[in-house]
């Protein structure tokens, strides 16, 4: 069976809770690339997960899902696109054996034969009894992925449950545990194993502290929560660069109308893509705090370093493996190309001098300017100073990139060299000034 | 051997998450226990546990390999992460779990105590921006629903409140937090549709909505934000530039008026005012 793939619910949910109700459901298919059926399709499917997940019923319609979905800061801080990735699908018998399997292994440890023997004495009514291939099958998998471990010993072999994590610690160590994932999955990244492990012991918090509503007292200001999508790329590239290992994808650039193809082969269903077959070498993967957006930095056969974002990325395949020796010689090239970017840039480096003005406003506690530049401003350093104003310096790949997070000071910051940045703010604030004349 | 993270594992299907929530089985699997303990490898984890639970996860996760990204994945453009735990979260959050009152002081700037204060605390706040931890908390005194730095906080003692108290503190937060929000309707130029994408993860940290015209192409944003927050939201703006145009929210549009007249004049440019 061909690996099933969740771009179409990635791209679906990222439309979702960016645009957050501005399309009907027309036009919302239109712009994935999808038919209305397809679209009506994958809604029904995220509704069920949602609803088991958080055990409320979304309402019929898109945009009342996406209400359901709707970023709520003092709400909860909950990572509601979490349930994303737990839309593996998985057969009911699968589900309803392994979930037997598991609570059989909590109550104690077991043999694979015992396992067999519960799973057969069962009296699930309509769940024809799995062999012990199945059962072994089952055993194999979970041991892989480290929910259990085979106990030391002789054969027959006991298996448990890998749950000591809760086990040995107090309940006063499991809130410990909790706050400190909790605290990590939020401001630290990768975030998605953390959310997904945060689940597990808000639940074992939840059953030993019944009724207690304040078990989540922390809230994280100005968070890009859609950003865990991404992560599910983020992973199999990790891999990709790991094992020097060459990717194929279809990228849709994000200046695109549509933002992903239906591999679909019904000719219903069939339309043109827009989308472009890549195929490149994976070097790197930045994340952009200012936006909240992930990047691939690859090297490409034809135009040496590439750039995509993740975002753009669908049907991602392992390709051909590159040796060490080619590798490190693009991954050198990159580094060479990226030290100074201030994100991803590979332009020319250019030396931007700002003048920064310090607040004025009486008994301002504290000179917030200059402590947002040491806070934000990379490799830059102040090389003069006064009691008014200091002169900030950093070389950067090109001035697109810095440009903004030198706007967002306003009138507290100057550009003084390049002349060529300085008329392009000055002709910025000339048309940003016009837009509220009338005002 | 290496351990291939999928974040697609059956094992995270919500059916069979679902199936286990009555027996109360807990599962953690490698991805996860690997992701802790590359976590437990920063600095705050010293501050997050006791040196007696943090030798215990050591070795609870000795089995496990730490998450390795290998420096091939890296983070631009953020805020310096100046703190990530503070002292104070652990005693704050058991108050707030527990629903006590606490009595504390300000510190001056010599490290002195100001004069006590007492009060409810409602949420521990970190600010991605400014990587620096709150306390989000109601003045018994002065009535007052404010935000303070944890470390201009010294925390004296905590006390058991009655449960009237408590449900009357929480209503008259969910009041002042209601009463405090503001919204703005910031619409995106047409020529900048192509980069609608870009302007709506700016916005994603915010509380939002968005509604498309077809006819004029037009996208519109609505934002709700709390008056505080007005700052945030106008270096935002600026640093969009000219791609949006704040269109409702008198407030923002002034100050977007003044921000960019007294730009022109810091550049010595005459300004029509």
């Amino acid at each position: 069976m061909a690996k099933e793939s969740f771009d179409k619910e990635i791209q679906f949910l990222r439309m979702l809770v960016l645009t957050s109700g501005a399309y009907n459901r027309k036009q919302f298919a239109e712009r994935l690339g999808i038919s209305v059926h397809t679209f009506d399709k994958t809604l029904k499917k995220l509704k069920e997960v949602v609803s088991t997940v958080y055990q409320q019923l979304p309402e019929e319609q898109g945009q009342e899902f996406a209400e359901s979905l709707r970023f709520n800061y003092y709400g909860s801080a909950e990572p509601m696109l979490l349930f994303l990735f737990r839309a593996k699908s998985l057969k009911d018998s699968e589900s309803q054996r392994i979930a037997r399997l598991l609570s059989a292994l909590h109550e104690q440890p077991l043999t694979a034969k015992e396992l067999l023997d519960i799973c057969c004495t069962d009296e699930i009514a309509d769940v024809s009894f799995p062999d012990e291939k199945t059962i072994r099958g089952d055993l194999k998998y979970l041991a892989e992925v480290g929910v259990i471990r085979k106990e030391p010993g002789p054969r027959p072999f006991r298996y448990r449950l890998e749950n000591d994590l809760v086990h040995a610690l107090s309940d006063d160590e499991l809130l410990d545990l909790f706050d400190f994932v909790d605290v990590m999955s939020n401001t630290q990244l990768p975030s998605i194993q953390g959310y997904l492990l945060r689940d597990g012991l808000r639940k074992q918090l939840s059953r030993k502290a019944e009724g207690n509503e304040s078990l989540e007292p922390f809230l994280y200001k100005y968070h890009y929560y859609s950003r865990i999508l991404d992560e599910a790329h983020l992973f199999p590239l990790l891999s990709a660069i790991r094992y020097r290992r060459k990717v194929e994808f279809l990228y849709f650039s994000p200046r695109m109308d549509q933002s992903y193809a239906s591999q679909n082969t019904n000719p219903l269903f069939a339309r043109e893509t827009e989308g472009k077959q890549e195929t490149a070498l994976p070097l790197k993967v930045v994340y952009d705090h200012q936006y909240g957006r992930w990047y691939l930095l690859a090297w490409h056969s034809r135009s040496d370093i590439r750039k995509y974002r993740l975002e753009g990325m669908t049907q991602l395949e392992e390709a051909e493996v590159v040796s060490e020796d080619f590798f490190e010689k693009k991954r050198q090239l990159l580094e060479d190309r990226i030290r100074y970017s201030w994100l991803i840039d590979t332009g020319r480096p250019v030396t931007i001098q700002c003048r920064f003005i310090n607040p004025q406003a009486d008994g301002a506690a504290h000179n917030f300017v200059k402590e947002r530049v040491l806070l934000q401003g990379q490799w830059g350093r102040i090389v003069e100073e006064d009691e008014c104003s200091f002169v900030f310096e950093i070389t950067v790949n090109g001035t697109t990139e810095i440009r903004p997070w030198l706007r967002s000071f306003g009138s507290s910051c100057e550009v003084l060299s390049p002349a060529k940045l300085r008329q392009e703010m000055i002709q910025e604030w000339k048309e940003i000034a016009a837009y509220y004349e009338s005002f | 051997m290496p351990l291939t993270m999928n974040p697609f594992e059956k094992i995270f299907n919500y059916q069979l998450l679902a199936r286990l929530q009555d027996s109360g089985t807990f599962l953690a699997t490698a991805h996860e226990r690997s992701w802790l303990k590359l976590m437990l490898t920063h600095p705050s984890a010293a501050e997050a546990f006791s040196a007696v639970t943090l030798a215990k996860l050591t070795t609870l996760l000795q089995q496990d390999e730490a998450l390795d990204l290998h420096g091939h994945f890296v983070q631009k453009a953020g805020s310096l992460e100046a703190q990530v735990y503070h002292p104070l979260l652990r005693p704050l959050r058991r108050a707030i779990w527990h629903k006590q009152g606490i009595t504390m002081c300000f510190l001056h700037k010599d490290g002195s105590c100001g004069a006590e204060q007492s009060g409810f605390p409602y949420r521990l706040e970190y600010s991605m921006v400014k990587r620096e931890w709150y306390l989000l908390w109601y003045n018994f005194r002065t009535r007052a629903y404010v935000s303070t730095r944890l470390r201009k906080l010294k925390l004296l003692s905590t006390e058991p409140l009655t449960a009237e108290l408590v449900a009357s503190t929480l209503a008259e937060i969910g009041r002042l937090l209601e009463s405090r929000k503001r919204s703005a309707v910031i619409t995106v130029l047409p020529e900048y549709n192509k980069e609608l994408s870009r302007i709506l993860y700016a916005f994603s940290c915010f509380e939002k909505e968005v509604a498309y015209d077809p006819e004029l192409q037009t996208y519109s944003i609505t934002l709700t934000f709390l008056g505080n927050e007005s700052e945030y939201v106008l270096s935002k703006l600026r640093f969009l530039g000219k791609r949006v145009r704040v269109t409702e929210g008198g407030y923002l549009i002034g100050r977007m008026r003044e921000s960019s007249l007294k730009a022109l004049r810091q550049y010595g440019m005459n300004t029509p005012d």
